[in-house]
Formats: C-alpha cells, sequence, structure tokens
C-alpha cells in the first residue's frame, strides 16, 4: 500500500546472513529513498533451495535501519567506573577521535608487544553467532589479518550454545562441521533435540516441508514438543540428557537383534576400520615392519596389512594372530607374540551387547517397545542395496538419518551421541551417501568451500587429521590462548575457527579462578573488540561474566544499540548495518546446515538506504583504523590474499589486486572482489563489476549434487572412516593425559575419561545431581530440569530490540515466558499467567508460567536468550533466561570444552500475575 | 468467471511468522494489528500431544457476514472473489468485526507506531489517516490483484501480483490462484488433496482451503 | 525485576469481544426497553399525562442509545452513511426505523392522536426487532446468532418496555390498570421461558464453554431477580397489599433492571468470539491426521467429528 504516489520506487537485492543457516537472496524495496519492506528475491527462484526467500527474522531489518534507539555516533564512556550499576556516561565525539583513540591505545600495545607475559595476545576480539559477524564487517578481518596474534577465546556462547562436539566429531570422521540428512531424499529421520524448522533457516524448513509431502518419516526425540517435534510424525518425550542410551539402544537392535547381513557390509567391510583388528590390550594390532594395522585374510587365512591388494577382510570374527605389535600412546611400541585379534566391528558388537532396549527405558523414560520399532523403521527404511544415479554415477540410496541438536550435541554425553549417531549412518552405509547423514561443510580444515578437498591420505588408512599435539616434544604447555584449546582439547587443531570452538567459557572462567597454580596469570586484553555480540546476555552466568567484562581496561564496541555488554565500552563505533553497507559473500556450494545446493556463486550486500546518522561502512572503519596504525600495507596485502572473504584478488587467470600503499574506499575494495570472485568462479569466462552486482544481486555457476557426499571421494582415494573404534582417539587422551600429570596437572582428568575406543554410558544426568553436591547444595531442592530452545524469530537475530519481532512471536508458544508443564504447574499452584521464580544454586530468573501438554512433567523450557538489563526495548520485555542461572562449571565441561545448555531447576509461583493475562 | 482463493497446506507449515511479518510490511498495519497470523494450536495430552500451526487471516467468504451487516457498503464483495473495505466509507461501527467468525477484522482508533508515538521514516512514509478508526483486514494484497488486470500477468504465478504472505511463505505452505480455472496451481492442488474450509456450517463458503492429507 | 509486562492475548480459544464497550450495549439496553415501551404505550390505552410521560421516556431512551453508539463508532461525522445498505444491513434498517420512530414518536407526543401513537408502537417494535436482528446477524459471536437470541432480545424488550409502563402508570393519573400489571406476569413469563429456550439451545447446539459458563452462572440470579420478585410483588399488589404502586414501581423497575443486567452481559461478558475449528490436524509425513479441534468448545459442532 502506498498513501501518496511516490516518485521512485525500488528494489535492491541482497542477502541477509543473520544466522548460519544463510545467506538467503531478499529485495529490499526502497520507495523515495526509505526502506519500506523485505521481499523475497525471485530472479534467485530457480538457484535458491528456498526459491529465493528468507526468513522472519529478515522482515525486522527495516525496523533495525530506523530503530530510534539506534547508536548514530561514536560515542566515548565518561564514565572511568564500570559496572551494571554504574551509568556509563557515553557521549558522542567525532570519528576522527573515535579512530585516534584506538590507533593510539593499539600502538601502545603494539610496542609492548603482541603477545603478553602470559604468553597470550594483548588484542582479543569477540565476534557473534558461528562466523556470520564476518559477513557484516566488510574488510575488518583483513585489519586483524594485518594486526597479527589475535585471542579469540572470549567466547559469547560457543560451545554451549551450538552442536560443539558435533563440529570436533563431525569434522574428525566425516569432513562435517555440520551434520544434516539429505532431506531432499530422506525417507526416515530420527531427530534427536534438532529443531531445524527453527534454527535451519528456509533452505531446511523448504526441504523437509517438501519431504512431509513426500511422506517421510521424521520422530522427533527431545524432552519438550519443539516446534520441529510438531512438524514430525512423531514425539518422543525423552528424559534430558539420556541420548546415548537411547542411540545404545537403537545400535543394539541392529546389531544384536538383526542378522549381519541386513547392514551395509559392502560400506563397513571397505569404507570404515570395522575389519581392522585390536588385540587384548584394546589397541590394534599391527605389522611389526610398516606398522599398518591388521585385517584378517579369510582366503589365506592370515593377519595381513589392511591396504594389502585383493583381500576381501573378515567383518567379524576373532583370529590368531602372531608376531604383530601394538602403538600405544608416547610411541610405546609393544610386541604382543601369539594373541587373539578381533575385528573391530566384533568389539563393537560385543560392547552394544549390553545396552538393549529394555536397559535404556528406564534410563530414558521411553518404552522399550518404541525404542525397538524405531530401530527397525530405520533398518527398513534405509533399503540397504538400494542405488541412485547422479550425474551419471552410480551411489548408494540410503534415505536415512540421524540428526542431533544443541544439549544433545554438547557437554557430557555428546560424544557418545555424536559416535552413535555417526554409526546408525554407518551400519546402513548411509555415512556420506545420497539420502543418508552428510556433512555440509568445513571449518577446522581448509578450504572452507570444499570439503573433498580437505580430504587428504593420513595414517592408517584414515583421513589425515590436525589434531593439537600431544607428544611429548611439541604438545603446547603454555597456553597461546586465554582458554587453553591448544593445550587440552587435540581434536579442536589450531586454525582460524579452533579458538573460539575451543572451551570458551574457560577463558571467562579462569578470569576469576586459576584451576593450576603453575599455569601462567590470567591478564586481560590490552584492547578487546566487541562486534554482534552479547556475550553478557549470551553465555553463561551472565551476572559473574557482567563482572568479569567491567575489568577488561579497554573495550571498542561495534555497536548497534546500547546492551549490556557494551555498556562496559570505553568506545562505542556505529557501523552502517545490514541494509546500509556493501560486502559480498559466497552463496551456494555446499555450507552450514542444509545449505548445500545445485549452484555455488557470490551475492552482494549492497546499501538500499543511505547509511543513518553519522554511521560508517565498516570496511571504511577497518581501512582507517589500518591507515592510522601504519598497517595500511599489511591490510591491503591482507585484503589481495582474500582476506575480506570470498576471493583472492589474484588468481591464476586474473588480477586485481589493490595498490597496498594506498586507502581505497569499500566500493573500490568490493568493486576488486566483485570482478576477483566472478572470473575465478567462471574460470575466466565472465567478469562482472560492482555495478553489475548492484543491478543484479548474484551470480552463480552450476555446481554437481555428487559435491554433498563424501563416500565417493573416500572410495576414490582408498580411505575409510574412522569408525567404529577410536583407537586414535583412545592414544591421544593418554598422551594428552600423560602431558598435564606430567605438569601436575589433574583438574582436567575427569574430561580425560571421555577418550574411550567404544564410547560406554555413564550417568550423565547424574553429573548434574553430582555437580549440586559438590556446590554444596541438595539435590532435592532442586528436582526439574530447565531447558533453553531456539526461536526462529530470535535465533542468532541479535534482533531483541526489533518491536515487530517481538510481535510475531507472541503467536507462538513460549515467547512470553517458562514454559510448565500444565499437571506440574498444577502441583505448583501455577496458573497460566503466574508470575514464576526458577531459581538454580546460583540464581534465579523471572517469567510467566506458559502451560503445555507438550512438555515433560519434569522439565521446564525457556526459548531464546533474554533477561535484558541495558538494551533498549528489550530491557522492558521483562522474559526469563537460562543464561542467568547456568553456572560454568569445570565439572560439567566435556573433553571438547563444551557444555550442556541445561541446568536443574526449582520452580515457585511469585505473587502477582504478568499484567493483561487471562486465566 | 474468476474467483481467487487460497490454498493453505497445513502439513507444511511451521508457524514462522513470516507471512505474520511479510503482511505487516507489505500493508504497513500498526503495532499489534496483524490482518494475518500463524496460531500455535496444541492438542491432546501429555505424552499423547500435537502442535498445529494454523495461518488465520480473512477468508474472502463468498457469503461473506460482514458484508451483509456493512451498513454503509463500505464492505463489498468483488467479482473476483476478494471482500474489499472502502476506507472513505466505513464509520467503524465494528458490526463486521463482529459479524466475522474468523476474527479477521480490527478497527484501530488512534495511531500509534512501533517505538512510541513518533513513527520511523518507513512507518511515517506509508502512515493512511484513512485507516484511523475504520475497519481493517486482509486484502489478499487488492493493490497486485488489480496490477495483474492492468498488466495481464497472473495472480500466484507472477510474484509481483501474488499477496505478500504467499509470496515470502518459506515452507510453501501458501498457494494463491483462480479457483474458476481448472488449470490453476490452486484448482490442480486441490484436486490432489483433502482439504477442509473453516466454519462452513455458518455458510460463509470462505475461500481459504486447508488441506491436510493427500487423496 | 516486577516489571509487569503485556502479554498478548490467548489467541486460539474464543475469547470477549473487544469492540463494541458500555456505549454499544447502552444502546440494546436503553434502546430496546424505549421500543418496547411505546408499543405497549399504544396498546396501553393510558391516559393522556401518562401517554406522553411514556412516550417521551420511550423517545429518550432510544435516542440516548443512539448517542452512545454514535459516541462509540470511529468515523461519528460520517455516521449518515449507515442508512446506505438497506437491502441486507439490519443497523441500515434500524437507523431508518429510528428516523420513523422519532417522527411518528414526536407527533404522537405532540398530538397524542391515537393513530400516531399506534403507528410509534408499532415502530417503536420494529426497532426493537431491528436492534434483535444486529445481534443475530453477527456470526463472529456464536451467542448472538443463535436463533433464538432473537425472541430473546425482542421479549426483553418487551419486558423492560411493560416494566417501564407500570411505572410510568403508577405515576398517572389513575390506578395502574390490573390487566397491566397481569399483563407484566405474563410477559416475564414469556421472558423466562424463552431465556430457558435460548440458553438450553445454545448449550446443546454449542457455544465457547466461555460464554456458556458466564450464562450459566447468570441464569439464576436473572430468573430470580428479573422474574420471580417482580412477579410476587405483582401478585401481591393484586393482592390488594397496602402501597400497590410502590409494590408496581417496584415490580417494573426490576423487570427492566432484570432485561438490563441481561442485555449488558450478552453484549459485553458472554460475547465470546467463535474461535478456530480444525476438521482435522494434517498427516505430518506419516501416520494419521489427528482428530478434529475446536479449542473452547465442549462440542464440535460443524465439524466431522464430535
Amino acid at each position: 500500500m502506498q498513501t501518496a504516489e511516490p516518485k521512485s520506487v525500488k528494489r535492491i537485492p541482497t542477502y541477509c546472513y543473520n544466522c548460519v543457516s544463510g545467506p538467503d537472496f531478499m529485495t529490499v524495496k526502497v520507495v523515495d529513498g526509505v526502506a519500506t519492506e523485505i521481499e523475497p528475491n525471485f530472479a534467485a527462484e530457480n538457484v535458491h533451495p528456498a526459491k529465493g526467500k528468507v526468513c522472519v527474522k529478515a522482515y525486522g531489518l527495516v525496523q533495525k535501519t530506523y530503530n530510534p534507539n539506534r547508536i548514530l555516533a561514536p560515542m566515548k564512556r565518561t564514565n572511568p567506573k564500570k559496572g551494571r550499576d554504574e551509568d556509563p556516561g557515553f557521549v558522542p565525539i567525532s570519528w576522527d577521535e573515535a579512530l585516534d583513540t584506538i590507533a593510539e591505545r593499539l600502538k601502545a600495545t603494539r610496542a609492548r608487544g603482541v603477545i603478553d607475559e602470559s604468553g597470550v595476545p594483548r588484542l582479543a576480539a569477540s565476534f557473534g553467532h558461528g562466523g556470520t559477524p564476518a559477513m557484516y564487517m566488510g574488510t575488518f578481518p583483513a585489519f586483524l589479518a594485518a594486526w597479527g596474534p589475535i585471542d579469540f577465546s572470549f567466547g559469547s556462547g560457543q560451545g554451549v550454545k551450538c552442536v560443539h562436539s558435533e563440529h570436533l566429531y563431525g569434522e574428525f570422521w566425516h569432513r562435517a562441521f555440520t551434520v544434516a540428512g539429505d532431506t531432499t531424499s530422506s525417507q526416515y529421520v530420527i531427530s534427536l533435540g534438532a529443531n531445524v524448522e527453527s534454527s535451519g533457516g528456509p533452505c531446511a524448513v523448504t526441504r523437509h516441508a517438501d519431504a512431509r509431502i513426500r511422506g517421510y518419516k521424521r520422530v522427533q526425540v527431545e524432552p519438550h514438543l519443539s516446534v520441529t517435534g510438531a512438524c514430525s510424525a512423531e514425539w518422543v518425550p525423552i528424559r534430558p540428557k539420556t541420548d546415548p542410551a537411547f542411540m545404545f539402544a537403537l545400535l543394539h537392535v541392529m546389531l544384536i537383534e538383526h542378522n549381519q547381513d541386513e547392514l551395509d557390509v559392502p560400506f563397513l567391510r571397505d569404507r570404515t576400520s570395522s575389519p581392522y583388528l585390536v588385540g587384548p590390550d584394546g589397541l590394534y594390532l599391527r605389522d611389526a615392519a610398516t606398522r599398518k594395522p591388521l585385517i584378517w585374510d579369510p582366503a589365506r587365512n592370515i593377519a595381513v596389512a589392511f591396504d594389502t591388494a585383493g583381500v576381501v577382510p573378515a567383518l567379524a570374527g576373532c583370529f590368531p594372530v602372531s608376531g604383530a605389535i601394538s602403538v600405544n600412546a608416547d610411541d610405546a611400541v609393544r610386541d604382543m607374540g601369539n594373541v587373539e585379534g578381533v575385528t573391530a566391528f566384533s568389539k563393537l558388537v560385543e560392547h552394544i551387547g549390553k545396552y538393549s532396549p529394555e536397559w535404556a527405558a528406564g534410563i530414558c523414560d521411553v518404552p522399550a517397545a518404541t525404542i525397538r520399532r524405531i530401530a527397525n523403521e530405520y533398518l527398513e527404511a534405509a533399503s540397504v542395496g538400494a542405488t541412485t544415479v547422479i550425474d551419471g554415477v552410480t551411489l548408494p540410496l540410503r534415505p536415512v538419518a540421524v540428526i542431533l541438536g544443541k544439549s544433545v550435541n554438547n557437554g557430557w554425553g555428546a560424544y557418545e551421541c555424536c559416535w552413535a549417531r555417526t554409526m546408525l549412518a554407518v551400519l546402513v552405509g548411509a555415512l556420506e551417501n545420497p539420502g543418508g547423514t552428510i556433512g555440509t561443510t568445513v571449518r577446522l580444515n581448509r578450504p572452507h568451500d570444499n570439503r573433498h578437498k580437505s580430504v587428504l591420505a593420513g595414517e592408517d588408512g584414515f583421513m589425515a587429521q590436525k589434531f593439537n599435539p600431544t607428544d611429548k616434544a611439541n604438545w603446547v604447555a603454555r597456553p597461546t590462548g586465554r582458554n587453553m584449546h591448544r593445550t587440552l582439547v587435540p581434536i579442536v587443531g589450531n586454525t582460524a575457527w579452533s579458538q573460539a570452538l575451543g572451551p570458551t567459557q574457560l577463558a571467562w572462567m579462569f578470569q576469576r579462578e586459576q584451576p593450576s597454580p603453575d599455569m601462567p596469570k590470567p591478564t586481560l586484553p590490552d584492547v578487546w573488540f566487541i562486534y554482534r555480540t552479547n556475550p553478557a546476555i549470551s553465555f553463561w552466568d551472565t551476572p559473574t561474566l557482567v563482572k568479569t567484562i567491567a575489568t577488561f581496561p579497554f573495550t571498542v564496541a561495534f555497536a548497534y544499540t546500547l546492551d549490556e555488554t557494551n555498556y562496559m565500552a570505553d568506545l562505542l563505533l556505529p557501523e552502517a548495518t545490514d541494509l546500509e553497507s556493501v560486502q559480498m559473500i559466497r552463496v551456494g556450494g555446499t555450507k552450514f546446515m542444509e545449505q548445500f545446493w545445485d549452484h555455488k556463486g557470490v551475492a552482494l550486500r549492497q546499501p538500499a538506504v543511505a547509511a543513518q546518522g553519522d554511521t560508517r561502512d565498516f570496511s571504511w572503519v577497518s581501512t582507517q583504523l589500518a591507515s592510522r596504525m601504519g598497517l595500511l600495507t599489511e591490510y591491503n596485502d591482507a585484503i589481495n590474499r582474500g582476506a575480506a572473504g570470498v576471493s583472492p584478488l589474484k588468481g591464476a587467470n586474473y588480477d586485481f589486486s589493490l595498490d597496498p600503499t594506498k586507502e581505497h574506499s569499500p566500493e573500490t575494495i568490493w568493486d576488486a572482489v566483485c570482478r576477483a570472485s566472478t572470473t575465478s568462479l567462471s574460470e575466466g569466462r565472465e567478469t562482472h563489476d560492482l555495478e553489475w552486482f548492484k543491478e543484479h544481486g548474484f551470480y552463480t555457476v552450476p555446481m554437481s549434487r555428487l559435491e554433498w557426499y563424501l563416500s565417493p571421494t573416500m572410495e576414490k582415494m582408498g580411505l575409510r572412516y574412522e569408525l567404529p573404534y577410536q583407537e586414535r582417539l583412545l592414544r591421544v587422551g593418554r598422551e594428552l593425559g600423560n602431558r598435564l600429570h606430567e605438569h601436575k596437572m589433574s583438574w582436567w582428568d575427569e574430561q580425560l575419561s571421555e577418550y574411550a575406543a567404544l564410547p560406554e554410558w555413564h550417568d550423565v544426568p547424574g553429573r548434574w545431581d553430582a555437580a549440586l553436591v559438590n556446590a554444596g547444595a541438595k539435590v532435592e531442592d532442586f528436582p526439574l530440569w530447565l531447558l533453553a530452545s531456539k526461536s526462529m524469530q530470535y535465533h542468532a537475530g541479535g534482533n531483541v530490540g526489533i518491536e515487530l519481532m517481538r510481535e510475531v512471536s507472541q503467536n507462538i508458544r513460549g515467547h512470553s515466558g517458562v514454559i510448565i508443564n500444565a499437571s506440574t504447574a498444577a502441583r505448583y499452584g501455577i496458573a497460566e499467567g503466574d508470575r514464576v521464580e526458577v531459581r538454580s544454586h546460583i540464581g534465579a530468573t523471572y517469567g510467566a508460567a506458559v502451560l503445555a501438554q507438550g512438555v515433560r512433567p519434569d522439565t521446564l523450557v525457556i526459548l531464546g536468550q533474554f533477561d535484558h538489563w541495558a538494551q533498549p526495548f528489550a530491557k522492558d520485555l521483562d522474559m526469563p533466561s537460562l543464561n542467568t542461572i547456568a553456572p560454568m562449571s569445570l565439572e560439567l565441561t566435556d573433553a571438547t570444552g563444551s557444555g550442556s545448555d541445561v541446568v536443574k531447576v526449582q520452580l515457585r509461583k511469585m505473587e502477582g500475575r504478568m499484567e493483561g493475562v487471562q486465566a | 468467471m474468476t474467483r481467487y482463493v487460497t490454498t493453505i497446506d497445513l502439513r507444511r507449515c511451521v508457524g514462522c511468522q513470516t507471512c505474520t511479518a511479510a503482511c505487516k510490511g507489505a500493508n504497513a498495519t500498526p503495532p499489534g494489528i496483524q490482518w494475518r497470523r500463524v496460531l500455535d494450536i496444541e492438542t491432546g495430552e501429555f505424552p499423547d500431544v500435537r502442535r498445529t500451526f494454523l495461518p488465520m487471516a480473512c477468508m474472502h467468504c463468498a457469503n461473506p457476514p460482514c458484508e451483509e451487516v456493512c451498513p454503509t457498503k463500505a464492505t463489498t464483495k468483488r467479482a473476483d472473489g476478494l471482500v474489499a473495505i472502502d476506507y472513505d466509507l466505513c464509520i467503524g461501527c465494528a458490526n463486521c468485526v463482529m459479524a466475522c467468525p474468523y476474527d479477521a477484522r480490527s478497527i484501530v482508533h488512534a495511531a500509534h507506531f512501533s517505538y512510541g508515538d513518533k513513527p520511523l521514516p518507513s512507518e511515517a512514509m506509508r502512515f493512511d489517516p484513512a485507516r484511523v478508526a475504520v475497519s481493517m483486514k486482509c486484502t489478499f494484497c487488492v493493490d497486485r490483484i488489480d496490477e495483474a488486470a492492468v498488466t495481464g500477468r497472473i495472480p500466484g504465478v507472477h510474484p509481483e501480483v501474488t499477496p505478500a504472505c504467499v509470496n515470502s511463505c518459506i515452507s510453501g505452505a501458501m498457494e494463491f490462484g483462480d479457483i474458476e480455472d481448472p488449470e490453476s496451481n490452486v484448482s490442480r492442488l486441490l484436486a490432489g488433496t483433502q482439504h477442509f474450509r473453516m466454519h462452513e456450517e455458518l455458510g460463509t463458503e470462505p475461500g481459504v482451503y486447508y488441506l491436510w492429507d493427500q487423496s | 525485576m516486577n516489571k509487569p509486562i503485556k502479554k498478548m492475548p490467548d489467541l486460539v480459544s474464543p475469547r470477549q469481544q473487544r469492540n463494541w464497550d458500555w456505549r454499544a450495549a447502552a444502546n440494546f439496553i436503553a434502546g430496546g426497553a424505549g421500543g418496547g415501551l411505546l408499543l405497549f404505550t399504544a396498546l396501553a390505552g393510558l391516559d393522556a399525562f401518562a401517554t406522553r410521560a411514556a412516550i417521551l421516556l420511550g423517545l429518550v431512551l432510544i435516542a440516548s442509545g443512539l448517542t452512545c453508539v454514535w459516541f462509540e463508532i470511529g468515523r461519528p461525522w460520517r455516521a449518515l452513511n449507515v442508512y446506505k445498505h438497506f437491502a441486507t444491513s439490519w443497523m441500515t434498517r434500524e437507523a431508518v426505523v429510528a428516523v420513523g420512530v422519532f417522527g411518528a414518536g414526536g407527533l404522537a407526543f405532540l398530538t397524542l392522536a391515537p393513530s400516531l401513537v399506534f403507528l410509534s408502537g408499532v415502530l417503536g417494535l420494529t426497532f426493537l426487532y431491528s436492534q434483535a436482528r444486529i445481534l443475530a446477524a453477527n456470526k463472529g459471536i456464536p451467542s448472538w446468532r443463535h436463533p433464538a437470541s432473537v425472541p430473546l432480545m425482542v421479549a426483553t424488550g418487551l419486558a423492560e418496555g411493560a416494566g417501564f409502563l407500570v411505572v410510568v402508570a403508577a405515576f398517572g393519573t389513575s390506578a395502574t390498570s390490573p390487566w397491566i400489571l397481569a399483563g407484566l406476569i405474563v410477559i416475564v413469563s414469556v421472558r423466562a421461558w424463552i431465556w430457558k429456550t435460548y440458553l438450553a439451545g445454545l448449550t446443546v447446539g454449542g457455544a465457547p464453554e466461555g460464554a456458556l459458563r458466564i450464562l450459566n452462572a447468570t441464569g439464576p440470579r436473572f430468573v430470580l431477580v428479573g422474574h420471580v420478585l417482580p412477579a410476587l410483588l405483582v401478585v401481591a399488589a393484586l393482592a390488594g397489599m397496602p402501597a400497590r404502586a410502590a409494590l408496581s414501581v417496584a415490580a417494573g423497575l426490576l423487570v427492566v433492571a432484570g432485561g438490563w443486567v441481561l442485555k449488558f452481559i450478552l453484549v459485553r461478558r458472554a460475547a465470546f468470539t467463535q474461535g478456530l475449528a480444525l476438521r482435522h490436524l494434517p498427516v505430518r509425513g506419516q501416520g494419521p491426521a489427528g482428530p478434529a479441534t475446536k479449542p473452547g468448545w465442549k462440542t464440535i459442532a460443524g465439524t466431522n467429528r464430535v
């Protein structure tokens, strides 16, 4: 609608990448220079799996642009005291003053050395959700690259709000930083706590909707009936944190109650370590000369090296082996003499024998018959033996998948879940095959845009892995980052993403408490940059976190509005945001979640409207900082190398490099990126500049669907998946233990227990009770589980201050308070809308009761992350948050450094009711 | 004859409110006023529970009770099936609001904006005083349908002339088109599915079809 | 921490209508009584003073009801647009009849010509009937659209008119005719019977539980105060108890009050919206469709399951 006839109406193509489930296409309708509407970009209908559409969050971007609470000029703090009760006294200053202040501070820091006396970087930076801020920060990554070492370990929820263990183990086992079902053809999906209909983005929503119409079955296993549960054929309300037991029982049914030939025997035999012989010491039996693991050749009745040509090894069985060796931690070689060698597969069968559905039923509060039925349905739907043809190549068709959500996939029990999930795929050959369980991207390995190229041959017939060293000579005893990721977490490696995936809560915890006196003294960063992140809300134990943040000496926040973290900042820099600045992003190929396309390419984010107030394009800010720091050449060199993302400016057949000695405008920089990326993508056939992109928005080239599946690549390279037996992890864990104990560090011993060759069930939920006891609390005082769940309206959107999101989210249950089972509420005398207190042993959070049947009686659920106290608009919502009352706890941190987003709590009715609530 | 209808596939809908937000953007409705919304309905008792997401808006009835009661002829039923409101005739008596069994209509008696009394630029530009204190509801994005008549494009096929909610839907739950045309997308979809219309027993002959299973 | 928030209303279940407030209710309350009074004035054959007083009261009641509505509508300066849809809109018809009521009633007040008094009575009844049909035409409010709501609204309007007539007659120069008092008993009996029929019909045919809860809670008090009590007072008056006039006035006012409370409850508190109904819950990939649902209703009329 339009009240007066406009002079000009334009539709500006751009992208939304507010969460990792994007990027997705959209257009901005601009009427006489004012952005009025977000609309899909139907020009992308045929290349984008979601047909050019964006999710509800993007529709808030108009309000985001014109929000009266925006910070529209650089501000400096005038109150030197920092704290929740200290008004920061921000006053506007010029960009010159702001940039010069930062440059002087950084120069002084640099003069003292980029690494401080404790061996960690003096400059720290924290960015929000899953790398998405990078797609809004222009060329700032080039500035960071020009600077040198930076500590990214002050997390804002990484490891506790993501599918952390999947990132690490997924990438280890099948180059799957995120794991998805191949929804385009799946017929049966077991979804444990995954919430793709909320957090999977338009591509996942579209595909799962298509799958429902096709008649696939999805079983949602989760303590509450989430949006995804609502859209599933079946809901299994499992007891919190007992998912490993459930999955072990599924494996049990398939391995013990079915014949071996119902499984995908060729896949197990040829693509996995199942035939590797394991000796009595639990290590592979290896050829004494070559150290290669042995397999049993039934034709000749001898053990041979795994890569012996022409051998069809025994999958199961126990065989006499003589003259073999085993290699333990720290390269301890042992002559094994005459021993029995058991195939890894037989070890698995033996191991899983004790985990029957009847055993799991009591733990999971799920009937054994249900577990057994689901396992049988899964096996049948796997259609072992079926094939499909993709681009002329015949591949197995295994239309079954198991997907895991946050809190199943992080913290204790997550290793077991990840292993069991991957094994469920392995048993039927569904791992990385059409229809099956597939990885979509890599982040700990390179290159990020092609996981197939990250597959290199390593030892023992497996992929090469880039673990942090645990051997005596190379173990990083002295941490290089404040969360000790290289020291404590071998599997996380040490590439650009590794630090932020290390145990990010440790960086915060160690500021308060040093676990070991002989570790270097914890230091604060001299300068801390923050952007699109609000750890004071989005991490745990936020009241304590705020106090820590207040101690940081110099914090520079790129700030949209005031929030609970930048309340402690020294400088606020307002950047031109989503609809006001220019940047390019890779689209398609295979990326996070269900972003695997039949095309790959690039898309432009461009100013649809003039930047509001005195906000500036992030690339301009970055260039200015580099220039004022005297790092211009290094900065431009980094851009030329491709540090701004998308593409290097110089390639085999093109050169659009920038003059490194000059300051370039954002338009000049991104024009070069436009040209370089199109030339590179088209292999020299086409070159498009910024002007072309401003009109067309994106450029793609077709991509074969074969790139979705890793198994053909593994087969081509003659490699095996490192499953089911985790000999490497066992050895690495032992080595890590040796190193830590050599340094008298015993506080990580519990985490070392996770390094098992075949994961055992242990009382995972009991860990939360034990933690209560250790904290001096009584278990019976905290009888309920509190879980956090994602909401599409808010997930990763940084949009709690957007009125539209508040309004539309109220249509969906749970966005007004705490979801409580109606019978539980009745027991506590709580009615709909009553104000309730949810209290853990460290604090309390408050909100309105939302009564439901679709939640376990022993479980409460809070959506999103709220409880704001500084951010305009958001601070008036009076919404509760799990983060306020979840402790950061070493004993609840698993070996990967992650924690589960769950807390044991008590519930109490408060006086009074929420205004406007009807009974 | 033409009758434009919407089909909503309940099997697909995920309750995301993208259509709700898109509608608010397309029609510049004030805060709290939703010409369409997706309801979240829980049925059953633990553990046998279902949640269903139900998009609701004006049903553009063939026999609209709102039109019957309207004393001013502000509400009319068009030849193409759309139920329209002439804001300049409406006296805001709310009789139509009471007559509608779908809770599709609303009246706002004073201007208000997302962040208080002062409109955002995007709100100021599109603030329409004619819509204050009169009855409002989903129009099926009537401007676009009217544009189709001029440009020859086909509503439901070409996005420029298709309602914003239908365009925005990320689960593909909604289709729009002419039910009188047996070849239209909606006719074909209805032929292959089981569906119902809400409150049909009231004789309203609604123009929104809810799909729930294959036929 | 204790700052209250505004929670969005429950969207799923039928809820009380929010668009017609006390001003709209006042139109039904006062206008209906006025229409009923005009009718009975035409039939009662009171003396000149009482007839004039009754006509004036009837017109004032109708006028004040319409004035309230004028203050309620969003665009009062366009109020004359109300005359545009005589073909189907009972609101238009009510407005047309209102012109006639004021014309005939005004002239009757001035002249007391029997034909004009009679005409104003007929038009008063027509006005009352139009109002009843306005309510019943609202398909969005199940407790209004029930077929028995028209006789109920007409009956209570008539009863209130009769009640007022008794009051006016008590202040007249001649004693209130026993026939009028007897008539009041008859008419409240009819109203009570229609109320019972209405409530039974609504319960059987289906209405939102919230509406039924409120109406059922109202029922006994309504019957006692608006019917039994005034009937007893009338019987007492007829039986020759002292203070016959006072008893009659009290009876009349109780009949009126009962009707007004009923209408306020009908228009405001028991006016629950239809809510929603799904004949089937969708198949989500595999498995059966879910059963029909109609939140806030006990019966699921209109769906193919009960």
